[in-house]
């Protein structure tokens, strides 16, 4: 399959000023200032096949939403290559920008006081959509997205879940054949997580779009990608199969314990790596292979009140895989 | 070159059409609007009228002239508030919320992306239309009046707003390299406010910098002489000059500040 | 009391963040400055007068007024109405200050910061147009001027608080504000001298106390007031009258907030 997206050593820097606390400092800064570096992306090479659906993976501040900026021409890099569909990203040019659609989870692109519908007007104009294709991609998109009802009514009254639906269908009004999302699902309830979740999924197996999702939710890239891209620091450290990250490195769960009375008897250790603990509760790390056995003992074994499995945090996972 | 004119009128209109719908949701507040505008506009000629009540002319210029160019203020005003006034005012939060990176992603160029994206109509019609009365009133009151002037008149409108354009483009770019705002705005503001006063006040250095660098001299003044009967050829020209650079330059600046913008943002 | 000093502090710490603004205010100030030169320059060349105004005079007027501005009006009511119209207003109830004191507080830390701007502009621009303004003689005119922008301070300051208060009664209260600002800006005298005005505005301008904003310290200033003290009276009694208004209105406002919900 051709390569929709390819980087190259991408390299993104920063400065910034320190300024000290107090009122000296402040009278200080309006005559100088020191001058700091952040170094966000260290050297960044990737490539991205047609219809490819990544997911970019990694703690808050790893680096994840300036490489989609650079790959959307709202940043130039440092240094380094990248290109996406042949185009040099930073360049902006508008043939580049009709093949492409970006959407931000927290930042709306639709006018508030209007309905949705108005919205995608303006879009057809914006992208020079031709009817036909304009009339087809609405109707399959408001029906795909189940919006049909809710695109006459004002942004401002619907709820992000819904929001976000008619964002996603705003941007794929001109077939862009690469779709970045930011943190699409960030501030949604689960179950529109998991509905904006499953609309990405199918939009990628009927269009075959490029799509390159950034999240920091475990679960959206494990239900929607086949290959992950996992950053933190500025650095990829993982680029393969999701399977492979999860048999491989998240391959345990968090068990957390409420004890219906003061429990200080030792000895949890035998069902795991043991956490935390105090009188009431305990919060143990398990194999994930045996959880349903593990949790039945505990069941057995000590006077629970509640129990609880979780995921293993994805900072936990990154970590493993950085010393892994 | 054609294509690209029609492609932005479609656009222009498409957005207008937007704007008005978004507007009209909220028709009390339009209504407020247009009469404080009202309300401004007639305190200003109030001022006037009480100044004129201890002098005759204002270097030169007569009441009814002065008139003519309050009218002018507030047509070239609304003209504004059309086109890209709004957009400039909301530039700033857009930087600071980072929305405005959507405007760097669209096939649109950037700042006419801003503009358009923010028109409004009602937020200077009351001037707008005041402006109208005021420069009727005042035109009815001349004695020298030829028909010619009319369409000359209109043209150096157009001038103004480019003038206006240019100079915002430059200011407003600023906010690009330092974040802070609201200086800006405050910039724009004085520099309409003393737009109202004939630019044959002005003398020397003083001559200089409102004119060249700080235009508030034409904005009202040139085209006002025009229906006047005031204004040289040769001066017409050379606004009409000195239009087309801002706008050059007030390009130029933006383009150059939004790739600033793109290396440095976080 | 400690904690409206730390918070005057935090305030003044705040604003001096931003040194772009410092280039910006002295540069506004000194071209609308010039502006307003020319202007009174060329109405007077032509050997007309206006009203009982000197050329120095009436420049002077007008430099004074562009001070004052910054120096006496208040522009807290904006947070204010802010704050209650998002509804942050209800973090204040919950701690132990008074919402009079805090912006008072803020209010005052703010022109601090402010006047010194404006002295040190005033300070440059005076050298270079000294010919063309006028100065007090006597010590006594220099600190009755004090004095009055002191108290203008104050009652500008209730004034703007009332108005910041009306937000709990009113929903539309921005344009509000801005219609009563201008009508408070017109009879204070900031758009024009009073005494240049038509004989019934004058008149009617004498009742009202917005003329202790601007036109009272100015003419002051100016010399054109012999016998300033039983001006001062009257002064201080409107900033009583307004203190009370203003407490009387925060306290019911406060009521009617937690009886509507934020």
């Amino acid at each position: 399959m051709p390569i929709s997206i390819h980087t190259k050593n991408l390299r993104k820097t920063y400065d910034y000023f320190k300024k000290e606390a107090g009122l000296t400092g402040s009278i200080k800064s309006l005559f100088w200032r020191e001058k700091l570096y952040n170094e966000a992306l260290k050297g960044i090479s990737l490539e991205i096949e047609e219809g490819e659906l990544v997911g970019f993976l990694g703690p808050n501040g790893a680096g994840k939403t300036t490489t989609l900026k650079i790959l959307s021409g709202i940043l130039y890099p440092s240094g380094g290559e990248a290109s996406v569909l042949g185009h040099i990203p930073w360049k902006r040019e508008p043939a580049y920008q009709k093949q492409f659609s970006i959407v931000m989870g927290q930042k709306n692109q639709l006018w508030w006081d209007l309905p949705a519908q108005e919205s995608f007007t303006l879009n057809r104009e914006i992208y020079e959509i031709e009817d036909k294709t304009y009339n087809y991609n609405l109707e399959e998109l408001t029906e795909l997205f189940d919006i049909k009802d809710l695109i006459d009514i004002p942004v401002r009254k619907l709820s992000m879940g819904q929001r976000m639906k008619c964002e996603l269908a705003a941007a794929l009004l001109h077939s862009p054949k690469v779709l970045f999302l930011d943190e699409p699902t960030i501030g949604l309830d689960i179950i529109s997580q998991d509905k904006i979740i499953n609309y990405i999924e199918e939009y990628n197996r009927l269009k075959k779009t490029t799509v390159l999702l950034t999240s920091h939710y475990m679960r959206d890239v494990e239900r929607l990608c086949k290959r992950v891209i996992v950053i933190n620091h500025g650095a990829i450290i993982y680029d393969g199969s999701v399977e492979n990250l999860m048999t491989t490195y998240a391959d345990h769960k968090i068990i957390r314990l409420r004890f219906s009375s003061e429990f200080t008897v030792n000895g949890l250790e035998k069902y795991g790596e043991v956490l935390e603990r105090d009188r009431l509760s305990a919060v143990l790390k398990t194999s994930k292979s045996d959880i349903a056995r593990t949790t039945s003992r505990i069941l057995n074994d000590i006077p629970v009140e509640d129990l609880s499995v979780e995921d293993v945090d994805i900072e936990d996972v990154i970590k493993k895989i950085f010393t892994g | 070159m054609l294509r690209i004119i029609t492609r932005y009128l479609r656009l222009y209109k498409a957005f207008l059409f937007q704007s008005l719908k978004e507007d009209m949701t909220y028709r009390s507040n339009f209504l407020t609007l247009v009469v404080m505008d009202i309300g401004l506009v007639s305190i200003s000629v109030i001022l006037f009228k009480v100044i004129y009540g201890h002098v005759n002319t204002i270097a030169g210029w007569t009441f009814h002239q002065s008139i003519i160019l309050i009218g002018t203020v507030g047509i070239v005003r609304e003209m504004a508030y059309l086109t890209f006034r709004r957009g400039f005012l909301e530039l700033g939060n857009h930087i600071r919320t980072g929305t405005f990176d959507i405007f760097m992603v669209r096939p649109i160029a950037s700042n006419l992306h801003l503009a358009m994206r923010h028109l409004s109509l009602s937020e200077s019609l009351g001037e707008g239309i005041t402006g109208i009365v005021l420069v009727v009133y005042g035109i009815l009151h001349l004695n020298n009046w030829s028909w010619i002037s009319f369409p000359l008149y209109i043209l150096l409108l157009f001038n103004s707003l480019m003038v206006y354009y240019g100079f915002s483009l430059i200011i407003n770019s600023i906010v690009f390299w330092v974040v802070r705002s609201q200086e800006l705005n405050t910039i724009i503001y004085f520099f309409m406010e003393t737009s109202r006063y004939p630019a044959d006040i002005y003398r020397g250095i003083g001559k200089v910098i409102f004119t060249f660098i700080i235009p508030i001299g034409i904005i009202a003044t040139v085209p006002a002489s025009a229906l006047t009967g005031r204004l040289g050829w040769d001066f017409a020209i050379l606004s009409l000059i000195i239009g087309i650079s801002f706008l050059g330059i007030g390009l130029f600046v933006w383009k150059m500040s939004i790739e600033h913008y793109s290396s440095a943002s976080g | 009391m400690k904690k409206y000093i730390t918070l005057f502090h935090i305030n003044w710490q705040n604003s001096l963040q931003y040194r772009f603004s410092l280039f910006v205010y002295i540069g506004g100030y000194s071209l609308y400055i010039g502006v307003l030169l020319y202007l009174w320059s060329a109405i007077y060349s032509e050997g007309q007068s206006v009203g009982n105004y000197t050329l120095s005079q009436l420049t002077t007027y007008y430099i004074l007024q562009l001070m004052i501005n910054s120096i006496i009006f208040s522009y807290v009511s904006w947070d204010v109405i802010d704050n209650i119209k998002t509804g942050n207003f209800s973090n204040f109830l919950t701690k132990p200050l008074d919402y009079y004191m805090y912006w008072f507080t803020i209010n005052i830390s703010g022109k601090m910061l402010e006047s010194i701007f404006i002295i040190i502009t005033a300070g440059i621009i005076s050298f270079f147009v000294s010919d063309y303004i006028s100065f007090p003689e006597h010590l006594s005119t220099k600190l009755y001027f004090l004095a009055a922008v002191i108290l203008g301070i104050i009652l500008a300051f209730e004034l703007d608080f009332c108005i910041g208060m009306i937000t709990f009664w009113l929903t539309q209260v921005r344009t509000f504000k801005y219609m009563l600002q201008t009508m408070i800006l017109f009879f204070a005298g900031a758009m024009l001298p009073l005494d240049l005005f038509p004989p019934v505005l004058t008149k009617a301008a004498e009742f009202l106390p917005f003329r202790y904003l601007v036109y009272f310290p100015i003419s002051i200033y100016l010399g054109k007031i012999e016998n300033p003290l039983p001006s001062f009276g009257i002064l201080i009694v409107w900033i009583l009258i307004f203190f009370i208004l203003s407490r009387v209105l925060m306290s019911r406002g406060i009521k009617r907030y937690e009886a509507v919900g934020a």
